[in-house]
């Protein structure tokens, strides 16, 4: 139950044919420390060529740079962060967020942290929870170096939010998955279905925890870069019968996500959610839920 | 908070932050809004805009309140590409590389290092008269935004 075949095999059955791919570096600007046309016309003159991502309102795909895109004086100031193109869809997929409440369950390194406080432009609060003490050194420094100014953050794990006592208006869930193999040449030797078995578990306890500090009509928005869809879809069709959540339609980059995994077929509204194969960016899987009884 | 006042003081400047706003964890000071204020909870490890820490006796800025020292008046001077780049990298300033100079020029007190495009770089020490000395390091560099990259090594 491990191995490049045993994985791709299962890519079959979902309708995609493996292929070897590179993603492409990506950024995004930071519009709340910079004007976009500014940035990018320096970025330019420093020999680095960019590419609009078509699918996103500010990244860009790094063409060609002769030097690390994370040593420019324009990184250093805020002006942009480095963020893979599919991992900047989940924060654009809440609907308004100036001056909301926010919890990043699961916010280290920082980079939805940081791209949620320039779409509240600084506004409102953001709460952000890791479990890791040694990645909360990283999320402060991206805090620190994009001038973030409406966050907090707990060294907590996200299934103890209720903790915090706090209701939330919106809830990333950018959960701890077991990732894929366009970001981890070693992924096929490296991981094995129990260790997406237990992510799953863990990600499902997580959404179960976010659910109960959602404020009602609250938003959740759940993402992982793991192609495997015991962590996806599997997870989401257990989330609409034992969380009561629901499905919400969203209008974004990727693919409908499946509705019959491996003969089990599932509620047709997770095929609301995208599901993103590996390509020009990484795998990558999104989708946002409400209550099912909220208006 | 008498610390954050008198660092920003070393540069001829004056901040007016609401001192019920500013709170410690661990010799570290951030700056909170009223809303992050009603909302935090005394076991936070980051919170609003980071000012800085105290290690030892020292005050070390952050670079949240650098930027906020350099949108006031305050000791500054403005280096050209060269300068700026090997500021970064965590040297010293010429002489030659200084375009503009603002504020008082006192040997020992601290000024701000900016580029071109009045982007705050860091700040640093005068080591002597700004407008005499020729060919030789007149700031020391104390903190640069390089060190971004070099914190995560």
């Amino acid at each position: 139950m491990s191995g490049k075949e045993f994985f791709v095999n299962r890519y079959e059955k979902l309708g995609w044919k493996y292929e070897d791919v590179v993603p492409k570096q990506a950024i995004r600007i930071n519009i709340m420390n910079a004007d976009e046309t500014r940035v990018v016309k320096r970025l330019e003159s420093l020999g680095i060529e960019l590419e609009r991502v078509p699918f996103l309102e500010h990244g860009y795909w790094v063409s060609k740079t002769k030097f690390s895109i994370g040593v420019a004086t324009e990184y250093l100031l805020g002006y942009y962060s480095i963020q893979e193109a599919a991992a900047q869809i989940p924060a654009t997929l809440f609907s308004e967020l100036k001056d909301k409440t926010v919890l990043d369950a699961c916010a280290a390194p920082g980079g939805k942290t940081v791209q949620l406080a320039n779409l509240m432009q600084n506004t409102g609060a953001i709460i952000a929870l890791d479990v890791e003490k040694v990645r909360l050194a990283a999320l402060a420094n991206h805090l620190e170096r994009c001038s973030v100014t409406n966050t907090i953050v707990y060294h907590l794990d996200a299934r103890k939010a209720s903790q915090l006592k706090t209701k939330f208006d919106h809830i990333l869930l950018d959960v701890p998955c077991s990732g894929n193999f366009a970001a981890d040449k070693d992924w096929f030797k490296r991981r094995t279905i129990k260790d997406v078995e237990r992510n799953a578990e863990l990600q499902r306890e997580i959404l179960a925890e976010a659910t109960k500090v959602l404020k009602d009509g609250g938003e959740i928005v759940y993402s992982t870069c793991s192609l495997e869809p015991e962590e996806n879809e599997l997870n989401i069709n257990w989330a609409i019968k034992e969380l009561n959540l629901k499905v919400e339609k969203v209008n974004c980059y990727g693919e409908r996500a499946k509705t019959n995994i491996f003969g089990k077929q599932l509620d047709n509204s997770v095929a609301d959610c995208r599901r993103i194969w590996p390509g020009t960016t990484q795998g990558f899987f999104v989708c946002k839920l409400k209550r099912a009884n909220a208006l | 908070m008498n610390v954050i006042d008198e660092f920003v003081s070393k540069f001829g400047a004056h901040l007016s932050l609401k001192k019920s706003l500013i709170i410690e964890n661990k010799n570290r000071y951030f700056l909170l809004n009223e809303n992050l204020r009603r909302l935090v909870d005394k076991n936070f490890f980051y919170a609003g805009a980071y000012l800085g820490k105290i290690k030892g006796e020292k005050f070390f800025p952050s670079f949240i309140l650098l930027k906020m020292i350099a949108n006031s008046k305050a000791t500054k001077i403005y280096v050209d590409a060269k300068a700026a780049w090997l500021f970064i990298c965590r040297r010293d300033i010429f002489k030659q590389g200084i375009v503009k100079i603002e504020g008082f020029k006192k040997k020992g007190a601290y000024t701000l290092v900016l580029n071109q495009y009045g982007e705050c770089l860091g700040f640093g020490r005068i080591l002597c008269d700004l407008y005499e000395e020729i060919g030789k390091v007149v700031i020391k560099n104390v903190s640069d935004i390089g060190d971004f990259l070099r914190r995560e090594r």
